[in-house]
């Protein structure tokens, strides 16, 4: 989605205050649902039809002109509400070695900016997120990404996620594992 | 001040004696290798995934000898079409040139050395070096030299002899192999009576596979053999380490059944699996891959034979020697790079028949996304297993106490069908001591003439 020609003040028109504040709020609580493993809470932040994706990301050249942001590709995530739920109940076995010790999580989001759509009630946020995971002794793995949300207000007046695309910086992915959603 | 410590207590006299040398002291030499591996009785030494030593060897003695996995057809489908991996830690670029066949050949440039292609990638016409311009065709041959009258009359200029190092290039089903050592056998011979079993993937339908678009690549801290004998037999851990995943989608864990399963081996390269058909590709959580699979039963048997017919979902893993491996009925690909003695990229892909309904193909990735990649709920314990395996090796103590790989001993069978070394019962590590048998023959040959078939 291009910015380009658009001043700040067009990108915030329909937007104000406090829907900003509301929406960042939303957004620094599900960091922290996130960090606390509250992966129940955190489901019920998204919408019944969430689109929820992490493309893989390729270094080409800039002259090639693939679709590389494509759902036709592989992802690390390219889930609905019923995959999200499957890794979450993964997550709560206690069986989920990985996670036991649990990995102490990090999640700081950032550069959150709120712009209005064409529809009243759902707006897209772009945001920083940076996630850092600590395991055992010295294991630490830092990922970074950008996100672009679809947040939407429903019937009963709450915000809940409807899309994120999530775009890595990694193209190699440093870590043995992404045992986290960003 | 000067009174020696008090002496504690004798030690039992039946405390275990340390088997193997600290330290990894001593030189590097065939005895030594022999004896790391025993793969009669199954005992490892761990100095194989610690020793930098060894793992130099490894470069030298495995991965620029033997073939290695590089790209499927489907991957590179035009001229000019070109991608870039590794064979060891060997940078390569696999292109379809002018002669629309796959070549291989190493990403450094002959003059400064420097890298030639930097995309993972894409279609070119030629890869041009960054440095000084020189370029490069399909096929790897030097094709430009900037302001090449300055080489005019010189007489160690030789534009033919300037080409990109090449690589052998064969291939099987599709799948395109890379080899750097002109002694070694062919395709075909490396892989052996493997290819019959390759074959229940490659060549259960008419059209054969196809690579779905992108390829998931992540670094995991551990030795590269330790995801590959993972693969190449290890269907124990599967109901222990995977309990999570399994509970989560199915609510109870599926039991292997030792009289309808089996490791077979051939040079090295082995498939663990029961005849189950259906088990691997259930997980997929995808019930139309499950219905094409019952749908097509028949023409696969028709093809394969109804004992490799059974194998094409089926519960099952598998490695071709020394770092490729797959699992049959989630349609994953993957290999396992090595970069260091404790440092592995793994590139995973997702395959799958030709011909099979479009709808599938996304069945199939998403599938494959859930369980089998970084963030698959399988796959996400598999690494911390592997990290800490090599990770352990730090403590020189720990480096003394062999490792035990006994299990299955005496369980190999004469089979009417099934060919290579079988055994039964699929919860073995049968295919374990073949792999190290085989990295034994590699790291112990000065040729390849001394390499053994198994």
């Amino acid at each position: 989605m291009s910015d380009a020609g658009k001043s700040g003040a067009a990108l915030a028109a329909g937007v104000d205050r406090d829907l900003v504040f509301e929406i960042e709020q939303f957004l620094y609580r599900e960091a922290r649902l996130l960090d606390e493993e509250r992966y129940d809470e955190w489901l019920a932040t998204m919408a019944p039809d969430v689109h929820y994706w992490m493309p893989g990301i390729q270094a080409r050249y800039r002259a090639d002109k693939a679709d590389l942001i494509s759902r036709t590709r592989m992802a690390y995530f390219d889930d609905d509400l019923d995959y999200l739920t499957k890794r979450v109940e993964r997550a709560k076995q206690t069986t989920a070695w990985a996670e036991d010790p649990p990995t102490r999580h990090f999640h700081m989001v950032s550069n959150i900016e709120v712009e209005a759509t064409e529809i009243p009630d759902e707006w897209v946020v772009h945001s920083l997120v940076l996630n850092l995971r600590h395991r055992n002794e010295a294991e630490e793995q830092t990922l970074t990404a950008r996100r672009q949300d679809l947040v939407r207000r429903d019937e009963t007046g709450a915000l809940k996620l409807a899309r994120r695309l999530i775009r890595l910086q990694q193209t190699v992915l440093q870590a043995k594992n992404m045992n986290a959603f960003l | 001040m000067s009174a020696p410590f008090a002496k504690g207590p004798a030690a039992p006299a039946d405390l275990p004696r340390d088997e193997a040398p600290a330290s990894g002291q001593g030189p590097l030499d065939e005895a030594a290798i022999r004896a790391m591996v025993d793969s009669e009785q199954g005992w490892i030494d761990r100095r194989i995934f610690w020793d930098p030593q060894v793992y130099a060897l490894e470069m030298e003695r495995i991965f620029a000898r033997c073939w290695i996995f590089v790209a499927h057809d489907s991957q590179i489908p035009e001229v000019g079409d070109f991608l870039t991996t590794y064979v060891g830690e060997d940078a390569v670029i696999v292109a379809r040139a002018r002669d629309r066949q796959v070549h291989a050949f190493i990403n450094s440039c002959s003059h400064r050395g420097n890298r030639v292609c930097f995309a993972e990638a894409g279609s070119a016409r030629r890869f041009t070096c960054n440095f000084h311009g020189w370029s490069y065709a399909l096929d790897g041959s030097l094709s430009g030299v900037t302001a090449e009258e300055l080489y005019k009359d010189n007489p160690t200029f030789d534009r033919s002899k300037l080409g990109l190092h090449k690589a052998r290039v064969e291939s099987h089903g599709g799948m395109h192999f890379a080899c750097f050592d002109p002694e070694a056998p062919s395709l075909a011979d490396y892989l052996g009576e493997f290819r019959w079993y390759l074959d229940v993937l490659l060549d259960n339908d008419e059209g054969g596979i196809e690579f779905v678009d992108g390829n998931i690549k992540s670094r995991l801290k551990c030795n590269w053999k330790f995801p590959a004998e993972d693969f190449v037999g290890d269907a124990y851990h599967a109901t222990w380490t995977h309990s999570s995943a399994l509970q989560a989608l199915f609510g109870n864990i599926p039991t292997m059944k030792a009289d309808r399963s089996f490791q077979v081996n051939a040079n090295g390269h082995g498939w663990d699996f029961g005849l189950d058909f259906i088990s691997n590709a259930a997980t997929l959580c995808e019930p139309e891959i499950v219905e094409y699979l019952r749908e097509n039963e028949v023409r696969f048997a028709e093809r394969l034979g109804k004992m490799r017919s059974r194998m094409v979902g089926s519960l099952s893993s598998a490695t071709v020697f020394p770092n490729l491996s797959f699992l049959a009925g989630h349609n994953t690909f993957r290999t396992w790079n090595p970069k260091g003695p404790a440092e592995t990229e793994l590139h995973t892909w997702v395959f799958l028949n030709r011909n099979a309904p479009d709808s599938l193909k996304e069945k199939y990735r998403r599938g494959v996304m859930l369980t089998f990649s970084p963030a698959g709920i399988f796959e996400m314990d598999d690494g911390e297993n592997f990290e800490h395996c090599t990770a352990s090796n730090a403590g020189v103590v720990t480096r003394r106490r062999k490792l035990h790989t006994g299990l299955g001993l005496g369980s190999e069978v004469e089979h009417p069908e099934l060919k290579g070394n079988v055994h039964r019962n699929q919860v073995n590590e049968a295919n374990h001591r073949a792999f190290y048998q085989r990295w034994t023959d590699l790291m112990t040959a000065p040729n390849w003439a001394d390499v053994p078939v198994r």
